[in-house]
């Protein structure tokens, strides 16, 4: 019983050998949880390095890692003992400090943002805080910083070009990223990252049935931020060799890799949180009611930690399926269809929740039970908003479409000739023979 | 004015473009890759694992691959079942082969008598093109070319194998984990 009351237990544990209560609560407690969401995630991202290479092996008919240990399972140890014990390169004429203190900038913006992350409910969450969502947004933007100052320090083109390159990508996506985000706020009423989850619970919905756009927004806008393929510009292979990082080595390279990984799984955390129920899942609530608090717990970070897996594994896939934006693309998708997609979001979740709310009461229809712990919908309120959200989807793809048509192929050579040919009557040429 | 004429979409082009039904393909093929390798459904008709485990699973070669020489003896007594008569040597096109015979005494119904027997046998694999030829010429189906194929060495001289890497064969090392 000890694994299923191991909070109990602890306490108790504690009591006796002599630390106040209120020590337990604030100081032993939450570095017990530190502790264990560092080991985690740490773990979480190194197997996700190893998946990434087994899932894109079995997409190419290949095996992936097999050597090191039953079924390569001890590649990611194998490769951080190479990491560590290989030279730690400084090139001669790169700024030493920002070249040595880009990789930890990095690391810790990724992994800061764990703190507030809920991976279950009761004790598996580390800090409740309140504005648990601008602190992810606000933290992880930091990691462009990173970035910038590595591919600056490093003096090298191609990490220049690299941090150029992320620095425009990530300015311009965080922008969708942020508004993305506020259409499902609406709907919950809370900034706080347990609130959102415990707003879907008291309502019994994933908010990404309300904001298919904006899910899917935030995905795509997360995977630009996480410079992933296919927004891996910052590091492209074929371009830039390795874009920011390439004259880093040994450690310090692994720690922007562990970042890169890091920065994702956050990104799937929080679209899990916000998007898909969080660590809720039908019929574990049971668990709760019959008593068994600890294993409740458990088994609701088990399903927290296999929605966000199954974010990841949508971010392999797409690695592996699709080609490289050119970078003209890139800020075409960003400007021109992820922003104004978001601003119509949010305009559209608006409309929902003042038609939700104008329709309550109306010739006996209810549409909303209460807004005590976010927007409780009845059974027709949430047909509503849930048909406004789908419907909302592609009248905004068809609108941007519309707008879009023109400028969707950038093709400078002829956007030259259609400049010069404003003034020429038609069927003749736009420069004179021999002129 | 476009600089190449390039025809324009049709109704169904356009609706194909704006839900993406190319983009869901190729997530489909990808998605069927990685189900068909974990799986391992059918390799031939691309969904399973092409990869060949190689130090640990041999691979199986062609039925007609020539690869390492080797001289056959025989199964009982053990002895070689070259009579050095030299055919190989005049067969080979690389010349790469050397038969180096010596005469022993032997008795034969009471009467002393000289017999040509093998001493030496040198086989140069670097200068063999694996022809063949020696093994089409051997009367006695001595030597032979095998199907190993791990003929590499640390140094020219390695290639020349001499009579006894001929008969026992090269030591390989074996993978079993």
């Amino acid at each position: 019983m000890l694994l299923l009351a191991p909070v109990d237990v602890l306490n108790d544990l504690l009591l006796k050998l002599g630390l106040s209560a209120d020590a337990i609560k604030h100081f032993v407690w939450p570095l017990i949880q530190i502790g264990l969401v560092v080991t985690l995630v740490a773990l979480w991202v190194a197997y996700a390095t190893y998946l990434e290479r087994k899932i894109s092996a079995f997409m190419q008919a290949r095996l992936g890692p097999m050597r090191v240990g039953p079924w390569g399972l001890l590649q990611p140890i194998a490769d951080g003992l190479k990491l560590l014990t290989k030279e730690d390169f400084i090139p001669e004429n790169a700024d030493r400090w920002i070249f040595f203190f880009a990789p930890y900038i990095a690391v810790a913006s990724a992994f800061i943002v764990f703190s507030v992350i809920p991976f279950g409910p009761d004790w598996a969450v580390i800090a409740d805080v309140n504005i648990g969502l601008l602190l992810v947004l606000a933290v992880s933007s930091v990691g462009v910083l990173a970035l910038i100052l590595a591919g600056w320090s490093s003096n090298s083109k191609y990490a220049l070009l690299g941090g150029l390159r992320s620095s425009a990508q990530m300015v311009s996506y965080e922008v969708a990223m942020g508004l993305s985000l506020i259409g499902a706020l609406m709907f919950a009423r809370n900034l706080s990252l347990s609130g959102i989850v415990a707003a879907q619970g008291a309502d019994s919905i994933w908010y990404v049935l309300y904001q298919p756009t904006g899910f899917l927004l935030f995905l795509i806008s997360g995977i630009a931020e996480n410079n992933r393929a296919p927004f891996d510009l910052p590091e492209a292979e074929s371009e830039l060799v390795a874009g920011f990082h390439t004259e880093y080595s040994g450690m310090r390279w692994s720690l922007f890799f562990m970042a890169e990984y890091a920065a994702m799984v956050v990104v799937a955390a929080v679209a899990t949180t916000v998007y898909l129920g969080g660590w809720y899942f039908p019929f574990v609530y049971r668990l709760e009611t019959g008593g068994h608090h600890n294993l409740y717990v458990l088994v609701s970070t088990l399903v927290f930690l296999v929605k966000a897996s199954l974010i990841l594994y949508l971010y392999f896939w797409l690695r592996w399926t699709l080609p490289r934006f050119r970078y003209d693309q890139l800020m075409d998708i960003g400007w021109k269809w992820l922003i104004p997609s978001a601003l119509i979001n949010i305009v559209l979740s608006g409309f929902a929740i003042f038609l939700l709310q104008a329709l309550d009461g109306y010739r006996n229809i209810r549409t909303i039970e209460s807004v005590q712990n976010g927007l409780n919908l009845t059974a027709t309120g949430k047909g509503i908003a849930i048909a406004i959200g789908v419907v909302g989807l592609f009248a905004t793809a068809a609108l941007l479409a519309r707008i879009n048509w023109r400028s969707r192929d950038f093709h400078l050579k002829m956007q030259r000739r259609n400049i010069r040919l404003v003034n020429v009557p038609k069927g003749k040429p736009a420069v004179q023979p021999g002129s | 004015m476009p600089l190449v004429k390039t025809p324009k979409p049709t109704f169904a082009q356009k609706l194909k473009r704006f839900f993406m039904i190319d983009l869901i393909k190729g997530l489909g093929l990808t998605l069927k890759y990685n189900l068909g390798a974990l799986t391992d459904k059918d390799a031939v008709a691309g969904k399973g694992i092409y990869t060949e485990q190689y130090p640990k699973v041999r691979p199986d070669v062609a039925p007609r691959f020539h690869g390492a020489p080797r001289l056959n003896m025989d199964p009982e007594t053990h002895d070689t079942l070259c009579i050095a008569c030299n055919l190989c040597a005049i067969a080979c096109p690389e010349d790469c082969i050397d038969v180096i015979p010596m005469d022993v005494e032997i008795i034969v119904a009471g009467k002393p008598r000289r017999k040509k027997v093998l001493d030496e046998f040198i086989f140069d694999t670097s200068r063999c093109m694996f022809c063949a030829l020696c093994q089409e010429a051997c009367p006695t189906s001595c030597l032979e070319l095998t199907q190993d194929f791990e003929l590499a060495t640390y140094s020219r001289a390695g290639f020349v194998w001499n009579r006894e890497m001929l008969e026992q064969g090269r030591e390989t090392v074996k993978y079993t984990s």
